[in-house]
């Protein structure tokens, strides 16, 4: 079960990536004269209420997640089979432990992934420097 | 483990064949109007509810690998 996991989330990044090299399959320049979000070192650094407006798109999705699978575990429980295994305590801790050990790793994914971009992009775009006062 | 029929099992390889197959054609650039998998969660990622059906079922996925599902290496 790990195994496929695994493979069906390599596949999902392996489909991620290609999509979005120059040509891609979905190609980038068509994406964004579509008018859909793009990323890469073009953009505008994120600003506090950028990660502000993340944080509450991303716990909107979790909770919104979390509460739709407990209703279908609870409806599937009462309605088709009274599964064994303490089902619905473990449905209701299981999945709240691993959105508790899934946000931080998102969160420090994302923070690093936008600072590695920002340092590109002050790599390749330095603000200018100041002249400096005649003697 | 309980004993099922052997083509129970071959239905399950078939339909994951199937999948990767499908995901391979529109990866390989041999067809511009076969969506990738990645293309076909953005597209339900679009709305509210898609973006909650995906987290559940990614969370019962987790749920069931790393949580019902898990055993110690060691554990008797």
């Amino acid at each position: 079960m790990v195994g496929g996991f695994v493979i069906i989330m390599v596949s999902l990044a392996v489909g991620l990536w290609l999509s979005r090299r120059p040509g891609g399959t979905a190609d980038h320049g068509a994406r964004q004269a579509r008018g859909e979000r793009a990323s890469g070192p073009g953009l505008a650094p994120v600003t506090a209420a950028g990660w502000r407006r993340l944080a509450a798109h991303v716990a909107g999705t979790m909770l919104g997640g979390y509460l739709l699978l407990v209703v279908v575990v609870v409806l599937y429980y009462y309605l088709v089979a009274r599964v064994g295994g303490a089902f619905i305590k473990s449905a209701f801790t299981g999945c709240a432990l691993l959105i508790g050990l899934a946000a931080p790793v998102f969160a420090l994914a994302s923070w690093l992934t936008e600072l590695r971009r920002a340092r590109t992009t002050h790599k390749a775009h330095p603000p200018a420097q100041q002249p400096r006062p005649a003697p | 483990m309980a004993h099922h029929p052997l083509i129970g099992y071959l239905v399950w390889a078939l339909l994951f064949g199937a999948l990767f197959a499908w995901e391979g054609l529109a990866l390989s650039h041999l067809s511009n109007y076969v969506p990738t998998l990645s293309d076909t969660f953005r597209a339900i990622m679009r709305y509210p509810f898609g973006r909650w059906a995906l987290f559940a079922l990614w969370l019962w996925f987790g749920w069931h690998i790393f949580v019902r599902g898990w055993h110690f290496l060691l554990r008797a």
